[in-house]
């Protein structure tokens, strides 16, 4: 059985049909990509795999279970959690802190060791501490831990944004262009530390991404959207070689002049 | 020891303050309508806390807090008035107590029962939900005979002296802020800051309003409690709209997302409108004028989202060993701040 199994996800508003009949099967450790221009839906579709819409029709199995209906924050528990293509930051709050935040679900200290700021409740509050420290290190942010999230440089704010989505100890982190207004040196170290966090903390990660040369040398396979249909899947080579993909990235006609 | 009076200067600096106004009093430079200034801006101070609580850090929008505190007013002077009338004088501390109690419970559970439907609602809708709410219970306990009506409550013992009242200001000032410095305190700012990925990463969002919103009306009624037995009479007209938007002043003013804000707010304006009372009929003009002065120059507030030292717990701090002071090692990080 795959880790997450999508099937023939479907969302209309109104009239419109942003994701028409969205298939795809993950196994555990894969790195899968979803890829497609402007107004695809791609995004729709995580925010349906999150949650914060609920497909027409379909379903969502996550380890055999059913997601569909459940809320974001039950998604975030049952081990998916995402990033934000226009990022989301508790931008008032301190790098430290947003991490922490992102551990509120697996909290053991209740309201009246917090009140009371008991020896238990600090120690916890410690061994919290020294775990989100370790974690910013690896993604080299612990030297801005106090730093508040609305100060940090932007690549550092899409860093902390990976950071805090590991923190709830996801088993399928979703991506949402993690490159988008990168330069291409930004787009390298993201795309190695993408690759590190995917073996070092053996998540499964699906991305969307619209850099070529960021999705080829790490994903296992790519999945092409073009007005809400799948229109091509596979290795990255084959993909990038398919007629249809060039057709809706770069337009019909592009071929026939013998450009591709 | 060192720590020790570290960690409990602020408790310290409430005592002394105690003592030098007690001592101001018995030689005669302050009289009682002084103390009592005091104790409204105490009583003020948690009020404006509790609010800030769930305006500040969790980031709704309630704008009726003047009717958690009428609950928590009226539900304390039930036990002390009818319940327990002329008890002798060792069991009027505990009778005071078990209505303090009393008071924030019908607070707090009146505040669920209208936070369960209503903080599914964002922004303006929750402030008129609120506003709605204050009204509401204003004027069910205008109709209701047994405990006055209109008339208001007469006879309530005057339990409550600048000393409890400093205490009870203390303890709310000290649970609230370890509370904030804690994962309910973290929750209450992700939902504040960003709802949508608070939501993403797990955090429960309505039952954490529910719960600020419950802890922000328990201090309401404990508050109002207080403030009935200073004033040994209280009507339902002492808890309107324009109530509520008093603290709502003092929260913007002292600086919202701000404990040490709260304190600030709450009680300078309690006080100035005191000061400026040989101002006579300018007063309130005056009054209105330094609030708008301040707002146009610091709009985030006096203290904008700043804390002292006392109402904050950094980083480092949670890995100093208790009573001996901090490792060296720690100490290079919080340099940073």
């Amino acid at each position: 059985m795959s880790l997450l199994e999508v099937k023939n996800l479907t969302i209309m508003f109104g009239g419109l049909c942003a994701v028409d009949d969205f298939n795809l099967s993950v196994e555990k450790g894969e790195l899968v990509a979803v890829i497609g221009p402007n107004g695809a839906g791609k995004t729709t579709v995580f925010n349906m795999l999150t949650g914060i819409y609920r497909p027409t029709s379909g379903t969502i199995r996550l380890d055999g279970e059913d997601m569909v209906g459940l809320k974001p924050y039950q998604f975030a528990r049952k081990g998916i959690t995402r990033t934000f293509q226009n990022i989301r930051l508790f931008s008032n709050a301190s790098v430290a802190d947003n991490v922490k935040m992102a551990h509120t679900m697996h909290n053991d200290q209740d309201l009246a060791k917090c009140f009371l700021r008991t020896f238990g409740m600090v120690a916890s509050e410690r061994a919290l501490d020294e775990r989100v420290m370790s974690l910013l290190e690896r993604l080299g942010l612990a030297d801005k831990a106090d730093f508040l999230a609305k100060n940090l440089p932007y690549g550092d704010q899409r860093r902390l944004e990976i950071a805090r989505a590991l923190m709830t100890d996801p088993k399928i982190l979703l991506l949402d262009e993690p490159v988008a207004g990168m330069i291409t040196t930004e787009l390298e170290d993201m795309a190695q530390l993408v690759a590190q966090i995917r073996r070092d903390f053996g998540v499964t990660i699906i991305l969307i991404e619209h850099h070529m040369n960021f999705v080829m040398p790490i994903a296992d396979r790519i999945m092409v959207l073009d007005f809400g249909k799948t229109i091509a899947q596979g290795l990255p080579a084959a993909v990038q070689a398919d007629p249809r993909v060039i057709e809706a990235y770069l337009g019909g006609g592009y071929q026939q002049n013998g450009n591709a | 020891m060192k720590k020790l009076l570290k960690t409990f200067y602020p408790a310290l600096l409430v005592v002394a303050l105690y003592i030098a106004v007690t001592l101001l009093r018995s030689v005669g430079i302050l009289n009682g309508y002084y103390i009592q200034v005091m104790m409204f801006a105490g009583i003020n101070i948690m009020m404006t806390a509790s609010l800030n609580l769930v305006n500040g850090f969790t980031g709704q929008f309630c704008i009726g807090h003047a009717g958690f505190m009428s609950l928590g007013a009226y539900g304390a002077a039930i036990v002390t008035t009818m319940l327990f009338k002329n008890v002798p004088a060792f069991a009027q501390i505990p009778v005071f107590l078990l209505g303090l109690f009393v008071g924030g419970c019908v607070a707090a559970l009146i505040g669920a029962l209208i936070g369960l439907p209503s903080l599914k609602l964002k922004g303006d809708y929750l402030a008129i939900v609120t506003l709605a709410f204050g009204e509401i219970v204003r004027a069910i306990l205008r109709l209701i005979q047994p405990i006055g009506g209109a008339r208001g409550m007469i006879g309530i013992p005057n339990y409550a002296n600048l000393a409890w009242i400093l205490f009870f200001m203390t303890l709310t000032l000290y649970l609230l802020r370890n509370l904030i410095y804690s994962p309910y305190g973290r929750a209450f700012i992700a939902i504040r800051d960003n709802e949508i990925a608070a939501d993403a990463m797990g955090i429960d969002t309505t039952r954490y309003k529910i719960t600020s919103f419950c802890i922000a009306a328990f201090i309401a009624g404990v508050a109002g409690g207080l403030y009935a037995h200073v004033l040994a009479f209280i009507q339902p007209d002492s808890f309107s709209f324009t109530k509520s938007s008093d603290f709502l002043v003092y929260l913007y003013a002292g600086g919202s997302g701000s404990l040490t804000g709260s304190i600030l707010g709450a009680a300078l304006l309690t006080v100035l409108p005191e000061i400026l009372r040989f101002l006579t009929d300018w007063r309130l003009a005056v009054y209105a004028a330094i609030l708008v002065i301040v707002m146009l120059y610091r709009s985030e507030g006096l203290c904008g989202g700043k804390e002292l030292p006392f109402m904050r717990i950094s980083r480092a701090a949670l890995y100093e060993k208790p009573l001996f002071g901090g490792r060296k090692k720690d100490s290079a990080v919080s340099g940073k701040q």
